[in-house]
């Protein structure tokens, strides 16, 4: 009996830190959805603001670290952007890994 | 008297035009320029590691605008302020037109 106990809180123990990693992955359809105001820039084809004038950059495909750290350095005022600073207030941790998860998907 | 000074309006004003003609950005300068790029951004811009951008299929002016801010300091990256900096206006376009015309990045949403 007390191999099948120590058993169970091995396993318990190993499905508790393998969830661990899945808490922390992206979900990119959770994402899609959190995504949806970020298209209303980022998803039209060659989309300018009134300022500055370059054009919104293409995000499709992009790789989700890199899209993670731009959207703290923008949220911390890191990057400067007011646009981009108002956007990624609202973020939790969380959501940037769902909204990086989608936006690199296909 | 008149018509010499008319006559040599003429080329005056093809000079003044070609500024910003010839300014555009040439991708095939731009591929030559890149090879220092593409240690870190691959050599088509489509870069294999996570940390760094792909820069394939980016926006021409988005790449200038942000090459001329790593120039200027308005974007802070150590690495990227010493890539930056030996950089022309004409280095930075021709750059920008070849990572430009890469296949990579696209509109997630596909909108129209």
């Amino acid at each position: 009996m007390g191999n099948k106990n120590l058993f169970i809180l091995l396993g318990a123990s190993v499905a508790l830190l393998a969830s661990v990693n899945v808490q922390a992955a992206g979900d990119a359809e959770a994402g899609r959805k959190k995504a949806e105001l970020c298209a209303g820039c980022h998803g039209i084809a060659n989309y300018r603001n009134a300022y500055p004038s370059y054009r919104v950059p293409k995000l499709g495909g992009q790789h989700a670290e890199y899209l993670i750290a731009a959207l703290k350095a923008y949220k911390s005022g890191e990057r400067d952007h007011p646009p981009m600073k108002g956007s990624a207030a609202s973020l939790s941790e969380q959501d940037m890994l769902d909204i990086a998860a989608f936006l690199s998907g296909k | 008297m008149l018509r010499r000074w008319l006559l040599l309006s003429v080329p005056v004003c093809v000079v003044l035009m070609s500024g910003p003609l010839l300014a555009a950005g040439d991708p095939a300068a731009g591929r030559e320029k890149s090879q220092a790029c593409a240690a870190c951004h691959g050599p088509d811009g489509n870069s294999p590691a996570p940390q760094f951008p792909k820069l394939a299929g980016q926006y021409p002016d988005y790449l200038v605008h942000a090459l001329t801010a790593y120039q200027n300091g308005e974007r802070k990256n150590p690495m990227m302020q010493q890539m930056a900096a030996p950089l022309s206006e004409q280095d930075i376009k021709d750059l920008a037109a070849y990572y430009a015309s890469q296949q990579g990045l696209n509109l997630r949403w596909k909108l129209k």
